[in-house]
C-alpha cells in the first residue's frame, strides 16, 4: 500500500497526464465548435519534431517551442480550410493528416539528422520548483522539478475553461458547434468561428506534442507520440467535451500508466499493466461516467448557401 | 508504404522553402531508403539490406547493420541497397526484390525475419542470405549472427556493483539498488538482463536490481518515467535495453544526476557524463565481416557466434570517472568469460 503514498507516483501522474490533457483540451476546442477532430496525434508529432527542430537550429527551447506551436498551428490550418471550407469527411480527413504527419516527421528526421537520432546537445525546456507549493508534504511532488509545461497546462485548463464557458466568444463557439444555422442567423460568422476552434485546438495539441520531446525529453524519435493522440480523443470524450472533464480524465489515465509502473514489481505482468490505461479507455468510452453527448453539429460542415 | 513517400516528397518540396529560410545547413550526408549508396562502385557485387519494421532510426541493430554495409561499400567497394520494412507483410517481398535483382547478398536485421527467410532462401539459391540475432540452420545459402549479449551484460553488470560497493562517484546514494529498463521482455532483451543480474550478483551480492519493461522500443516519454520512478526508488545506476525508449532513461539519469549504461551502440556521445559505458553489440562489425567473407568467397553457411572472444560483443567508451581499479577487475572477468572460467547464462532470474 505504501505504493500510493510514493510522491513519485503522483508526480508520474501529473507528468503523464499533461501529453493526453493539451491535446484532448484541443480537440474540445475543435469539437465545441462543431469539427470532428482525430488529428491531434499527426499534429502532435509535428509540434513534437519541428519543436526539437528549431530548439537545435537556434539554440534556444523557447524558440523551438514557438517554431513547434506555429507547424502544429499551419497543419491544423489546413485541416480546418479542408474541413470547413472544402466540407471534406472530417474523420477521413483527420486520418489522413496523422498519416501525412507520421510519414514527413519520420522522412525530416532521416534526411536533416540522420539515422543516429537528433543531436544531444539539443536545448531542453526548464524544469522548475513552485517554492511555497513544492513544500508542502503530499501534493508537494506536484509542483517539484517538473517541466515548465506542466505549470502552463494547469493554466490553460482554467484559461479554457473560462474562455469557453464565462465568455461571449466562448459562447459564440459553442453556439455554432451546436446550431451553426441559427447562429450564422444571428450574425455569427460561423466558418471563422470553427477556424478559430479547430487552429486553437491544433496549437495546443502541438503544445502536448512539445511537451513530449522538449519538456521531458531533448529528442526526437519517429512515431514518440505513441498514439496518445487517440488516447486524448477518449479523454476529451470521457471529460465531456469540458477542459476540465478532459484534464481530470487525463490524470486518471496518467494514474494508470504511473500505477502500471510502480506494480511491476510486485508479481504482475508487465504487458497486463500495459494494458490497464486502454482498459479505461475502453471502459470510458463504454460509458462508465454517463452518457457523454458531443455537440450537435460536431462533424457537420456548414454551407452558408450564399 | 510507398503512398507515405511520395506524400512525404512532396511535403518536402513544400517545406523546404521554410527550412533552408532558416539558413543552417543541414547535414544530408545520409542515404536514404532504396538509393544506392556510396561513392562509385568498384565492383558489380551487390548488396541488400532489408530492415524490420524498427526502421533505420532504431538506435539499435537496424541502424548499426546499416553501419556496417556503409563500411562495406567504402572499404570493399560493394553496391549497397536499403529497404524498410513498415510492416511484417513487406518482409518477404522485400527479400525477394533483393533476390530477383541478382544481390549477391541480402541481410535480414532481426529475428522477426525468421520465416520469411526461411521462404524466401530455398526460392533463391544462388543468394546468400544474412540473418542477425535469429538461429537458422540447414539452409546452404543462409548464415546467422547470433550475439551473447549475456556476456557484454555480465561486464556491465559487475561494472555497476563494483562502483555501487565502493559508492564513491559523486551522485550515488547509500541504498544498494541498480535500476534495468527493458524494452520488451523478448530473449535478445532478456539476455542482457540476464547477464547484468548475474554481473551484479557477482561483484555486489547484497545488490537489488530492479527490473522493468516499457513494453514499447519507442516511447521516449514513458523511458523517463520508470527511470524516474527507479531512481525515486533508490536506483543510482539504470542499465537500459530499450532502444528508443532508453533515450527517455538516459536522459532522465541525466536531470536527476545519477548514472546509465547504454546498449547495442556504443551510446557515451548522448550524455557524456551520465554514461559509465555501453553493453555493446558489434551488430556493425559482424554484418561487415559477413559481407568480406563473402565476397572474399570464405561463405560460412549455418550459425556465426559473436562474443567476447571474436569481439562481437564488448564494452563501449568508459567514463573516466570510473576508477582503475573497478576497470581491471572488469577487464579480468572479461578475460574469465573469454577462457570460458565463467559461463554467463543468457535466462533471467
Amino acid at each position: 500500500m505504501n505504493i500510493l503514498t510514493n510522491a513519485q507516483l503522483w508526480a508520474s501522474t501529473l507528468a503523464m497526464a499533461v501529453p493526453l490533457a493539451l491535446p484532448a483540451i484541443g480537440g474540445t476546442f475543435s469539437e465545441r465548435t462543431g469539427v470532428v477532430n482525430i488529428a491531434m496525434e499527426g499534429i502532435m508529432l509535428m509540434g513534437a519534431f519541428f519543436g526539437v527542430a528549431f530548439s537545435y537550429w537556434t539554440g534556444s527551447a523557447w524558440v523551438g517551442l514557438l517554431c513547434g506551436l506555429i507547424m502544429g498551428g499551419l497543419l491544423s490550418a489546413v485541416f480546418a480550410w479542408a474541413a470547413i471550407r472544402l466540407a471534406a469527411d472530417q474523420v477521413v480527413l483527420g486520418m489522413a493528416i496523422n498519416i501525412f504527419a507520421a510519414g514527413l516527421t519520420a522522412f525530416l528526421l532521416d534526411t536533416i539528422f540522420g539515422f543516429g537520432g537528433t543531436p544531444p546537445q539539443t536545448p531542453q525546456l526548464p524544469t522548475l520548483s513552485i517554492p511555497v507549493l513544492s513544500s508542502i508534504p503530499f501534493i508537494g511532488a506536484f509542483f517539484t522539478n517538473q517541466s515548465v509545461l506542466v505549470y502552463v497546462m494547469l493554466v490553460i485548463v482554467v484559461l479554457s475553461h473560462w474562455f469557453l464557458f464565462h465568455t461571449r466568444i466562448g459562447l459564440r463557439m459553442r453556439s455554432v458547434g451546436e446550431n451553426p444555422l441559427a447562429a450564422d442567423t444571428a450574425g455569427l460568422n460561423v466558418w471563422r468561428l470553427r477556424y478559430a476552434g479547430v487552429i486553437i485546438g491544433g496549437v495546443l495539441s502541438a503544445l502536448g506534442g512539445v511537451y513530449l520531446s522538449l519538456g521531458i525529453l531533448n529528442s526526437f524519435d519517429v512515431n514518440m507520440t505513441n498514439g496518445r493522440g487517440y488516447i486524448a480523443l477518449a479523454a476529451m470524450i470521457f471529460g465531456k467535451w469540458t477542459p476540465l472533464g478532459s484534464f481530470a480524465a487525463s490524470l486518471l489515465f496518467g494514474f494508470a500508466t504511473a500505477l502500471g509502473i510502480a506494480l511491476q514489481n510486485h508479481g504482475i505482468s508487465a504487458n497486463l499493466l500495459g494494458m490497464l490505461p486502454y482498459l479505461l479507455t475502453i471502459l470510458a468510452l463504454a460509458g462508465l461516467v454517463g452518457r457523454s453527448k458531443a455537440p450537435a453539429a460536431d462533424g457537420i460542415p456548414y454551407n452558408p448557401q450564399r | 508504404m510507398r503512398i507515405q513517400m511520395v506524400a512525404s516528397a512532396a511535403a518536402v518540396l513544400t517545406f523546404g522553402a521554410l527550412l533552408t529560410g532558416c539558413g543552417t545547413a543541414a547535414n544530408n550526408d545520409t542515404n536514404n531508403a532504396g538509393n544506392t549508396t556510396g561513392a562509385a562502385p568498384k565492383s558489380n557485387f551487390k548488396v541488400g539490406l532489408v530492415t524490420d519494421t524498427g526502421g533505420l532510426n532504431d538506435h539499435g541493430f537496424n541502424f548499426l547493420s546499416n553501419q556496417g554495409l556503409q563500411q562495406a561499400v567504402k572499404q570493399l567497394g560493394v553496391q549497397g541497397a536499403v529497404v524498410q520494412s513498415q510492416s511484417a507483410n513487406d518482409y518477404v517481398p522485400n527479400l525477394q526484390r533483393f533476390a530477383r535483382q541478382g544481390y549477391n547478398v541480402v541481410i535480414a536485421v532481426g529475428f522477426l525475419m525468421d520465416d520469411a527467410v526461411k521462404q524466401v532462401a530455398p526460392q533463391y539459391p544462388n543468394t546468400k542470405f544474412l540473418i542477425i540475432d535469429d538461429p537458422i540452420q540447414g539452409i546452404p545459402n543462409v548464415t546467422s549472427a547470433i550475439f551473447n549479449t549475456e556476456q557484454c551484460g555480465y561486464l556491465v553488470g559487475a561494472m555497476a556493483g563494483l562502483l555501487e560497493k565502493q559508492g564513491k562517484l559523486p551522485g550515488l546514494n547509500s541504498k544498494n539498488m541498480l535500476g534495468v529498463v527493458g524494452g520488451q521482455a523478448i530473449p535478445p532483451v532478456t539476455s542482457y538482463i540476464a547477464g547484468f543480474q548475474q554481473g551484479v550478483a557477482k561483484t555486489d551480492p547484497g545488490a537489488t536490481v530492479e527490473v522493468k519493461f516499457a513494453n514499447s522500443f519507442s516511447d521516449q516519454a514513458l523511458g523517463s518515467q520508470i527511470a524516474q520512478q527507479e531512481i525515486n526508488d533508490g536506483a543510482d545506476i539504470l542499465f537500459q535495453v530499450a532502444g528508443g525508449t532508453g533515450v527517455g532513461v538516459i536522459n532522465a539519469a541525466k536531470s536527476k544526476h545519477v548514472y546509465a549504461i547504454g546498449v547495442d551502440a556504443d551510446q557515451a556521445y548522448l550524455a557524456p557524463d551520465t554514461i559509465l559505458t555501453s553493453a555493446v553489440k558489434g551488430v556493425d562489425t559482424s554484418t561487415f565481416d559477413v559481407i568480406k567473407q563473402a565476397v572474399n568467397h570464405q561463405w560460412k553457411s549455418g550459425i556465426q557466434y559473436f562474443d567476447l572472444k571474436n569481439n562481437g560483443v564488448g564494452l563501449g567508451t568508459v567514463n573516466p570517472k570510473v576508477p582503475q581499479d573497478v576497470q581491471k577487475q572488469v577487464d579480468q572477468l572479461a578475460q574469465q568469460i573469454k577462457n570460458g572460467t565463467i559461463t554467463v547464462s543468457p535466462n533471467m532470474k
